[in-house]
Formats: C-alpha cells, sequence, structure tokens
C-alpha cells in the first residue's frame, strides 16, 4: 500500500486485499514503513482507511481533506463511496 | 539537455511542427460526407468529421470559427481543404488558415454537388500530399514544441504513478522554454485555492477565480450537480471517491510549476511558459481545444486507460496501472506501473517520458495514430438558433 503524506487518513492498496491480510505500507513522501491489517477485501487501486475515523470528520489524502466520512469507518476497513462523501458536490 | 534537437518541419509562419499532415476541414455536418470521400480517394489525408456549423451564433460560433481555424493552422498540418456548403463561412475558416501561409483550398457543396466537389477537392488535395511529402525536416529545439498536457480515465494510481511523472517532464519543458497548456475547470474542484495561488501575476490569478466561478455558477443555474459525472464512473471503478479526491491526482501533474495566464478556449498562448485553458474536462473536448490552440505534441496520463487520440497532434499515453498496461497495452505508449512497486524511481519514470516525447517529436507513431485513434471533438458552448 501507498501513502502520498504522513497523517493522510488513507493508503491505495496496489494488489488486490483479503480480509485479514497483513498489508505492508509505505509512505511516499519521507520512505518510512509500516504495517495494518485489512479487515474488509479491497480491489488494486482502492484506499484503506490508516485509522479510525468519525462520522462527518474529514478524510485528508495528499495532506489534504479530500471529503469526510458518511459513517464511522475503523482502521484497516475499505474507504470509497459507501463511506466517504465529497465536501463540496452533493 | 536544453540544446536537445530533434528533425521536424518549419513551416511558412516560422512555427515548429513534429507532424506533416494534409488536413480536409468540412465546415459543417452535412460536410463531411464529400471530405471523407476525399481522404479515402487521397492517401494520406484525414477528413476532420465532426456533427456541428449549422446555425451556430453568439460566442459559440466565434469558438467554432476558432476551433477550425486554430486546427487547420496547427503547425503539424502542413496544408489545407476546407469543404463547405456555401462560400462565406468556408472561406473565413480557408482565409484563417492561410494567414500562416500555408497552402489552403476551399470547395463549396452548393451549386455543385458533392460529386463534383469530391473530385476537384480530391486533385486540390493530391497536388497539396505532393507539396507535404516534399518539405525537407530540419533541425528543430525540443523547446520549440507546444505541449498540452491532460490526465484521464484517472484513478488512484495516476496521482500515485503517472502524473508525478507528467510534472517531471513539463517541469523540465518549461525550464527549457517550451509552452505548455493544461485544463479541466471543474476537475479542479477541491484542489482550485492551489491552483490559484501558483499563478505568476494577480490579475491572471483572478482570471482564473473568475473563470473557475463561471463555471460553478453555470452548474448552478442549470440546477445540476456533477455528483456522478465528476468524479466519473471509471474513476469510481479505479477507487477514486470524491470530486476532491480526483483533483489532488489531477494537479500532480502539474508539478510545482508557476502559471503565466489563462486562455480562453483554443486561445494561442500569447508567449511561451505555462497556461491554463477554460476547457471541459471530456479528453476528446480538450485534446481538440489544445489543438486548435497549436499545442504540436500532448500528453493524456491515464489510470484505467483512455484510448484517445487526436487527428493532428501525437498522444502520448502513459499509465502506472499494472492492470491496465497489461490488459490494454496496445493503447498505452510508456507504462510506469514499476512506479507503484517501487522498482522504478520517479526521476527515472521521468526519464523515460522525456526520451518519449523526444522520440515522439523525431517521429516514432504514437500507439493513437497507430491504432487510429484521431478523435476530433469541437466544444460547443450553447443550442444553435
Amino acid at each position: 500500500m501507498l501513502v502520498h503524506k504522513p497523517g493522510d487518513s488513507t493508503g491505495v492498496v496496489i494488489t488486490n486485499i483479503a480480509v485479514g491480510e497483513k498489508v505492508a505500507g509505505l509512505v511516499t513522501e519521507n520512505n518510512t514503513g509500516f504495517e495494518l491489517e485489512a479487515c474488509s477485501n479491497i480491489p488494486l487501486g482502492h484506499k484503506i482507511a490508516l485509522k479510525p475515523v468519525a462520522a462527518g470528520e474529514k478524510i485528508i489524502i495528499y495532506g489534504w481533506s479530500c471529503g469526510y466520512a458518511s459513517q464511522p469507518i475503523s482502521a484497516g476497513e475499505h474507504v470509497h463511496v459507501h463511506n466517504m462523501k465529497s465536501a463540496r458536490w452533493r | 539537455m536544453a540544446g536537445l534537437t530533434f528533425q521536424g518541419y518549419r513551416r511558412e509562419n516560422g512555427k515548429a511542427a513534429i507532424r506533416n499532415h494534409v488536413t480536409i476541414i468540412p465546415v459543417d455536418g452535412v460536410s463531411n460526407a464529400a471530405a471523407k470521400n476525399v481522404s479515402k480517394i487521397i492517401h494520406g489525408a484525414e477528413a476532420l468529421v465532426h456533427p456541428f456549423g449549422e446555425l451556430q451564433f453568439g460566442r459559440d460560433l466565434e469558438l467554432f470559427f476558432q476551433t477550425m481555424t486554430g486546427v487547420g493552422s496547427n503547425p503539424n498540418v502542413a496544408a489545407a481543404v476546407v469543404i463547405g456548403m456555401e462560400p462565406d463561412w468556408t472561406d473565413k475558416i480557408a482565409a484563417g488558415i492561410a494567414g500562416t501561409g500555408k497552402p489552403v483550398a476551399s470547395f463549396y457543396i452548393e451549386r455543385a454537388g458533392d460529386l463534383a466537389v469530391i473530385e476537384r477537392a480530391a486533385r486540390k488535395t493530391k497536388e497539396f500530399i505532393h507539396y507535404a511529402s516534399e518539405i525537407k525536416p530540419r533541425e528543430i529545439n525540443l523547446a520549440e514544441i507546444i505541449l498540452g498536457i491532460k490526465c484521464s480515465e484517472s484513478d488512484t494510481t495516476s496521482g500515485l504513478g503517472a502524473n508525478p511523472t507528467v510534472a517531471r517532464v513539463l517541469e523540465r519543458m518549461l525550464d527549457w522554454g517550451a509552452t505548455v497548456m493544461f485544463g479541466e475547470t471543474s476537475e479542479l474542484t477541491g484542489a482550485e485555492h492551489i491552483i490559484a495561488d501558483r499563478f505568476k501575476s494577480l490579475e491572471e490569478q483572478e482570471k482564473f477565480r473568475q473563470a473557475y466561478n463561471e463555471y460553478t455558477s453555470f452548474i448552478e443555474n442549470e440546477h445540476a450537480s456533477l455528483l456522478g459525472s465528476q468524479p466519473s464512473q471509471g474513476n469510481i471503478h479505479g477507487g477514486l471517491s470524491t470530486i476532491e479526491e480526483k483533483a489532488f491526482g489531477n494537479i500532480q501533474k502539474l508539478g510545482n510549476a508557476l502559471i503565466d495566464g489563462v486562455l480562453a478556449p483554443a486561445e494561442p498562448p500569447p508567449d511561451k511558459g505555462f497556461w491554463f485553458m477554460k476547457t471541459s474536462s471530456a479528453a476528446p473536448e480538450v485534446l481538440t481545444l489544445f489543438a486548435a490552440a497549436g499545442a504540436t505534441l500532448q500528453i493524456v496520463s491515464t489510470g484505467q486507460g483512455n484510448i484517445v487520440g487526436c487527428p493532428v497532434t501525437p498522444v502520448i499515453k502513459l499509465s502506472a496501472n499494472p492492470l491496465t498496461v497489461s490488459t490494454m497495452s496496445e493503447h498505452i505508449d510508456l507504462n510506469v506501473s514499476g512506479l507503484l512497486t517501487r522498482e522504478i524511481t520517479i526521476e527515472q519514470a521521468g526519464d523515460m517520458l522525456m526520451d518519449m516525447v523526444l522520440r515522439t517529436a523525431a517521429g516514432r507513431l504514437t500507439s493513437s495514430e497507430v491504432l487510429g485513434h484521431r478523435e476530433f471533438l469541437p466544444t460547443k458552448l450553447f443550442r444553435s438558433a
């Protein structure tokens, strides 16, 4: 999984990930590695939550707000249109 | 590196070209048949068919003329044949193109019919093909390329791989004194403040803000939302969830380059440097507008795999999505999926794209050219009369 910036809420998985799989992560900006357990199946190119996000809280990607959580999200969960919404177009 | 050159073409008005097309331009939708028939008879001539050019008015008509004249004037076009129903609009487009000094001829279908026009236009097109085939290649500096950049069918791999690769190339080319255009007004939503801050002058920054707000009001006046269109269904399949996320991925292709100014749709950049053009985000429309503004080369970074091309410019396509580069490899000129697996660095990816730019300028045909992707789509601003 690749993460743009330290502090981002999500990373992008670069292979298909199954529930319970341990995913190796890398923050591209500073090349720091970490590991996280997936709690959803996540297809290649989709996002995984790096930490819990409360409903209504901003989701940070590229170091910037890219929308908000429309329901509570757990660390390791698939983040997409079912639980993430635009703050601009509704 | 700034002294990089390639064998290209020098037009009558001094502009540099990387292709040597003879182009047949129908003025209106009903002239497409004659234009297409000429292109069937004369090998190597391309007809730019489109459905517009009738009863347009006001700003929409001005943009139509600017697009048709602009595409014919594009340095990659060696000579142009214009075919329309009647002389006034046909000659207006032909005269605009003739201002570049290149050979142009016009033909009118009223009082002649398709068959007579096809014969006359085919004879003239044949002459132009002979003419173009004898233009001697000249040494051209890479900085004379006018580049259009666009991302399309984006996904999360675009922001991680293909777009930062494009940024490396445009930053280098701008340092060398090239001209680069980007657009996609709606696709900056969420990151528009960052783009606004990159304008070199407050005046152009204000023009950008106005352009962005004008687009937003247009959507509001339609009582519509771009939700469902931006991000597109393809973007969503690829993992992009919101317009903000798509916009931040999009602007990765701009690097840290400062922006010189704002262009109206199809407006040629007044000088070298980095220019924002007011465009839709639909690839064929954007590539057509950049070509009309004089772009001689275009780069499209893609995630899910847009297959688009342009009839007058090569389009280099690159992708970092491992599925796209394996399942649609024939459409992708440059595979940078190694960026995701960390097998290549962003600097290496930038070098690979720079090399592809040089090879394309020197004559390598792009996937879009070889596969016949020559989408031509003038932007229509509003309903006709």
